[in-house]
């Protein structure tokens, strides 16, 4: 597998390092829930056929977090952008 | 010798000696090991895998089932290679394989009268029970009667290598397809890679008696390869099996460099394994033949019909003096042709259709051989030395025809495997009656018979337009259209799966000895989806992967369940198309190689003074050092631990991870990334932090020290450097990108050395002489200070890890072994030593300091002692997830230390905790022994555990059970610190 | 405190075995270690227009912003990643403190000059050589002088660049960290075995 990193260009599967879901953001510690929110945050991941945002770390290369849009059903990879970058 | 005087593309002035089964032939260059069999008339080549049957050879390809041979001796000798496939050399030894005492008197072929109990599925039925059997019984017993070749045994003496390439167009395959769409690719101007699995270009090319442009077929293959080998962008990849189709374009390819050879010439790798990157991909890699099942259709001298052609044009070998075409399809009427034109007689050709075309059957009509139509072979007759006559069924009659040769032609099936590789599935052509590719994977195109077209013709036609678009895809203009002229050769195809009748058995799959009764048995016992019969009757595995058997076994199970082809189905395939060696997937990487070994500034010093290095993770580091006179380890590590306890030792720490983190928000940063507080730590000082994972448990833990208001320098452990640089980036990157930090790790730019033991400021004082003074005044624990020493900047820290006053100091990593050097000196002037990682271990479990086996990524800080560590006064990584209540429960294992009652019993890590008096059972279980070491400052062995309750049950008496190494002993539970309990020396 | 005589220290080389290495008569790949002066130059949060004025003033260096190789006298600048960069030059003054200096609170300095040693690779073969361990296309129109990656050779970290041709035969660099170095330099040796290789003190 390839993947576009947004610095580097096209870069092969062994550079990176998978994180799965760039959905779950970490909770506001201070929230009354905490716990719970963090429960969710750090164990339960949707595993979706299609589509995926997803976290890589293109670890022996521009050190960069990337969310990567990959189908989890065909591997196709629909685009990477920097997660620093990343509005969302 | 059945060798032609003239023609087919063999060197004749190049003779080849080599042998088989110990005896001696010749070959010529240009053969392959089945060429110069079958021209040195050897029909018996291999035994059957469960039945021991004598087996020829049926193919001339890769996809061959039956001629499977070993080939070298001792360590090269490599099992399963497939004889049609080895390019003949001089020197080449070959034996054959599952067979006892010897190919022609197999006595294991006595299986044959046990086939009752070989039948679908008997590995399920017939070595059932009793279950005490299955290992010492069964299991050698299959193994030793049924199996394929043997392995050396032996360390593989070759190199193997990986490399990657890159194209815009890679084309599969040197067919009259294949051909055409790399030169039209090349021609447009594309970086065109062209792999052939043969050593000689031109596919089907070679093998037909076809002309192009008027020029005999191969003479216009060598004209396509000339002009695509003096193009600066195409890469001829010969000897190339694509094996793999990967996700984004990328290619598996098998290049075998040197098989071909004795043995590789020094600094040629044996097989290089390719990745090969293309935009497009162009896959012409044709058709296989298929064989028809009919009684005892796996003798000796039973070919494909094709296969037949290949011998006769291209290696102008007779496979057959006397042959009996059996085709169902236009194309075999061919091989009889060809035989004729080669000299050999054609009794019959035999061919189940009513009507065949009249232009077909002319040539032969004073060929003299007898042209049967709507007629079948039901039986081959023979023995184990070949085919001597063939049983035909015309209009109900049996006829026999005496021949020393069948070709057996059932129609093509396209190669689809690389098609399927991604998840697509082959569709059934109910016109082609055969698997075509579906959808292909993005950036393939087929071409030619893979695609099902088999007419010459069409294959050029197809190669050209397919190398055409795909260089126009990137970006290329194609040239203007230029296909060579061509005839398009008859085809049609009456498929016909299996004859009944026959008395004996039809073999589907030769390889795995698998007959259209066991398809039949499958069925009756419900396997009837074609992946269960895969399963239960071994159809289509082992190293052919069911090339040639396949579709006719998933056509005879359409027929018994009256369903459709396209429902039926075919096997999925998956990587690698054919057999890979485990040595060319590891290349280079293995033994000293498999990782990179990454060595410390001290290295050749340390093994100058007496050290014996170990891993540590990717490093090397000093375990010990050998004084002159000591033989054993442990003498070693207690004169080391002793040294430095008494006067002073130097040890090499420059693998721990050390990351510079600078600016504004650093101190913020830390603190949300450490349990406790380092934003008011003050500069010049440094502060043991531990730092957890989200889910709470401690991840890793080291010094950080404030060199300036916006500057620290982190240091995490050995083994976990990599993995908290990725930490501190996710939360950087990903989760507080507002946080104006700036990390870079500096643990390659620093060699880093701790200097431990009473007389350890001496040392260091010595060392800086005037330019720092480390005085306890001026220099306290847990002091840090930039100094240059001359030129060269240094990093000075007050830390201990060993309890006793010590210090570390960081230089560059030029400087580091001359400085090791300098440290030495003053320190051995002052009774002190160098110490590795074993004595540096005693010395912190006699202080009690956790290390990896502790942080061992399921315990939490309570558990270590370092509750109070952590602060309530702010948010940290891992905070909120640390306060479960299960990881906050009071009887959690937490760390305490052990103590052998009897000083003299031997302590091991791993032992289990058990109360005294209680049985060995899981549920007695209160813990277990993390680190162990043999403490001289204890005069005992001592360890770390991690026990329920514990520091509660300071004080009591139990056990330390370890059944793996037979140990069974009392211990004490004590206080783990077991040095200088109030921390004195170290503020010394 | 003991007296002794002024400390000297001296420095060594990260591979000492490819000193004494011999030079080949007919070389298909020629190999140097180097030890330029290097410093990661990190730009904080919304520093890097600062950092590329600064720079440019005093170096009349264009921040590359990609990875890419900008090279002026002896001096270079090699992108690592969207805001980092691995200031490189083989001569002068000690380089971090000059930087420190010259970016000010634009961007972090840190020195690496230790923290890595450079391999430089040429020959006819070179290409053969590193796709054995690098799976990057550097095909001459496609990685041209002046393009850099950092990315890994035989599963060891480098950062890679290609200079200006020499003698219309392609030149490479490659930095690896200090401590990888001898296995780096293991893969090169294997690797470069069927061409031929030759070790030179300076190329």
């Amino acid at each position: 597998m390839r993947i576009p990193c947004p610095y580097c260009g096209s870069r092969d599967l062994s550079e990176f390092v998978y994180h799965g879901d760039a959905a779950p953001k970490r909770p506001d510690p201070a929230a009354e829930n905490a716990s719970e929110l963090f429960y969710t945050y750090v164990y339960l991941r949707e595993n979706p056929a299609g589509p995926l945002r997803e976290l890589w770390y293109h670890a022996s290369g521009c050190r960069s977090w990337l969310i990567v849009t990959r189908d989890t059903r065909t591997h196709d990879i629909a685009g990477a952008v920097l997660a620093m970058e990343s509005a969302s | 010798m059945t060798r032609l005087g003239s023609g087919g593309l063999i060197d004749r002035s190049q003779q080849l000696r080599f042998t088989f089964d110990g005896k001696s032939y010749a070959g010529h260059a240009g053969d392959t090991l089945a060429s110069a069999l079958v021209a040195n008339d050897v029909k018996l080549v291999g035994r059957s895998f469960k039945y021991h049957r004598p087996r020829g050879i049926l193919t001339a390809g890769a996809e061959e089932p039956n001629a499977l041979v070993e080939l070298g001796t001792g360590t090269r000798r490599e099992p399963n290679t497939r004889a049609t496939t080895v390019e003949l050399f001089d020197g080449l030894v070959a034996s054959s394989q599952n067979r006892w005492p010897t190919l022609a008197l197999d006595l294991l072929s006595l299986n044959q009268l046990l086939s009752p109990f070989f039948v679908g599925g008997f590995y399920y039925k017939t070595f059932m029970w009793p279950a005490s059997f299955w290992e010492k019984v069964y299991e050698p017993l299959i193994r030793r009667a049924a199996g394929l070749g043997r392995a050396s045994g032996l360390p593989d003496p070759d190199a193997y290598e990986k490399a990657t390439a890159f194209c815009d167009v890679l084309v599969i395959g040197s067919g009259p397809a294949g051909l055409m769409a790399a030169r039209t690719a090349a021609r447009a101007g594309a970086r065109v890679i062209l792999c052939e699995d043969d050593f000689r270009l031109g596919g089907r090319l070679l093998a037909e008696r076809v002309e192009v442009e008027g020029r005999p077929g191969a003479e216009f293959a060598r004209s396509v390869e000339d002009e695509l080998a003096a193009m600066p962008e195409v890469r001829i990849f010969r000897r190339t099996q694509v094996f793999g189709t990967y996700d984004g374009g990328t290619y598996g390819a098998l290049e075998r460099v040197a098989d071909h050879l004795l043995a590789p010439p020094p600094g040629v790798p044996r097989q290089r394994l390719w990745h090969i990157v293309a935009r497009r991909c162009v896959n012409a890699m044709g058709a296989v033949e298929r064989p028809i099942a009919f009684a005892d259709n796996d003798r000796p001298g039973v070919m494909l019909a094709a296969a037949v052609r290949t011998y006769v044009n291209r290696f102008a070998a007779l496979p057959a003096r006397r042959a009996v075409v059996f085709t169902t399809t236009d194309d075999g009427w061919r091989t009889a042709q060809d035989l004729i034109a080669a000299g050999a007689e054609v009794s019959a050709v035999v061919d189940p259709r009513r009507e065949v075309p009249d232009s077909i059957m002319a040539p032969l009509a004073r060929s003299g051989a007898r042209l049967l139509r709507a007629a079948k072979v039901t039986r081959a007759i023979g023995g184990s030395s070949g085919v001597k006559a063939v049983e035909v069924a015309q209009g109900g009659s049996l006829l026999r025809i005496e021949a020393d040769g069948l070709a057996v032609s059932g129609g093509w099936n396209p190669q689809v495997g690389l098609t399927t590789h991604k998840g697509s599935r082959a569709r059934w052509s109910p016109e082609l009656s055969t698997f075509v590719p579906g959808s292909l994977p993005e950036g393939m195109r087929v071409a030619g018979a893979v695609s099902g077209d088999y007419g010459l013709s069409a294959c050029l036609r197809a190669g050209h337009d397919a190398g055409s678009a795909a260089a126009q895809d990137c970006g290329f203009a194609a040239a203007s259209p230029d296909v060579p002229r061509a005839e398009d050769e008859p085809i049609a195809v009456a498929p016909l799966w299996h004859v009944t009748g026959g008395r004996g058995k039809s073999f589907v799959d030769q390889q795995n000895d698998v007959t259209v009764k066991d398809v039949e048995i499958a069925w009756r016992e419900g396997f009837r989806a074609v992946e269960h019969l895969k399963r239960y009757t071994t159809l289509g595995m082992a190293t052919d992967q069911g090339k040639t058997s396949n579709v006719v076994g998933h056509a005879i199970m359409a027929e018994l369940t009256g369903r459709p082809m396209e429902d039926v189905g075919t096997t999925v395939t998956r990587p690698p198309h054919l057999p890979v060696a485990i040595g060319a997937f590891a290349g280079r990487h293995r033994g000293r190689h498999f990782k990179p070994t990454r060595y410390v500034s001290g290295h050749d010093w340390a093994l100058r003074h007496g050290a014996t290095m170990v891993d540590a993770g990717q490093w090397l580091r000093p375990q010990w050092f050998s004084a002159p006179g000591e033989t054993d380890w442990l003498t070693s590590v207690i004169r080391e631990v002793k040294t430095t306890r008494l006067a002073v030792g130097v040890c090499d720490v420059s693998t721990l991870g050390k990351i510079d983190i600078k600016g504004k928000d650093a101190g913020v940063f830390l603190d949300r990334v450490y349990i406790n507080r380092f934003s008011t730590l003050p500069v010049g000082k440094a502060r043991y932090g531990i730092m957890l994972r989200e889910d709470g448990f401690v991840m890793d833990d080291g010094t950080t020290a404030r060199l300036g208001p916006m500057h620290y320098v982190m240091s995490t452990t050995t083994a976990n450097a990599g993995k908290v640089m990725q930490h501190l980036e996710f939360y950087h990157q990903v989760v507080w990108p507002e946080l104006d930090i700036a990390m870079v790790s500096v643990t390659e730019h620093w060699a880093q050395y701790a200097v431990a033991g009473p007389r350890s400021r001496e040392v260091i004082q010595a060392i800086y002489g005037t330019a720092a003074d480390v005085s306890n005044g001026s220099f306290p624990y847990l002091a840090c200070r930039e100094i240059m020493l001359g030129e060269i900047p240094t990093r000075l820290f007050r830390l201990s890890f060993s309890g006793e006053m010590a210090f570390e100091i960081a230089i560059p990593a030029r400087y580091g072994e001359s400085l090791l050097g300098e440290l030495l000196r003053e320190a051995v002037g002052r009774g002190g030593c160098a110490y590795g990682t074993e004595a540096l271990g005693v010395m912190r479990v006699e202080k009690g300091h956790v290390a990896g086996n502790e942080l061992n990524g399921q315990t939490v800080v309570r558990d270590l002692g370092l509750g109070r560590m952590a602060s309530s006064e702010k948010d940290y990584v891992g905070r909120i997830m640390a306060g479960r209540p299960a990881l906050v429960a009071s009887d959690r294992p937490t760390l305490v230390g052990v103590q052998p009652v009897d000083s003299k019993q031997r302590l091991r890590a791993g032992a289990h905790v058990l109360a005294l008096g209680a049985a060995t059972t899981a549920e007695n279980d209160v813990g277990y022994v993390t680190s162990v070491v043999y403490s001289p400052t204890v005069g005992s062995w001592i360890g770390l555990a991690l026990v329920k309750g514990g520091t509660a049950q300071v004080g009591t008496r139990m056990r330390a059970y370890d059944p793996v190494r037979n140990g069974d002993i009392e211990v004490n539970l004590v206080s783990p610190i077991f040095v200088d309990p109030k921390g004195e020396r170290l503020h010394g | 405190m003991v007296e002794r005589g002024p400390l000297v220290l001296r420095p060594a080389s990260a591979i000492p075995e490819l000193c004494g290495s011999v030079e080949l008569s007919r070389a298909w790949v020629l190999a140097c270690e180097r030890h330029p002066q290097l410093a990661t130059v990190i730009a904080y949060k919304g520093r890097r227009a600062d950092v590329a004025a600064r720079l440019k003033d005093r170096y009349a260096l264009s921040l590359p912003d990609g990875p890419r190789r900008a090279t002026r006298g002896a001096s270079a600048l090699i992108g690592l990643g969207p805001r980092s960069w691995l200031f490189q030059r083989e001569t002068g003054p000690a380089l971090e403190p000059e930087l420190s200096e010259v970016l000010g609170d634009a961007a972090a300095v840190t020195n690496q000059s230790d923290g890595y040693v450079v391999f430089r690779l040429t020959g006819p073969r070179v290409r053969d050589v590193l796709a054995k361990g690098i799976s990057i296309d550097l095909h001459d129109r496609v990685f041209v002088p002046g393009c850099s990656v950092g990315t890994t050779c035989a599963h060891i970290g480098v950062i890679l660049w290609r200079l200006e041709d020499a003698n219309d035969v392609s030149v490479f660099e490659l930095a690896v960290f200090r401590s990888l170095a001898r296995s780096l330099w293991h893969f090169i040796e294997e690797s470069a075995a069927e061409f031929g290789l030759a070790v030179t003190p300076a190329c």
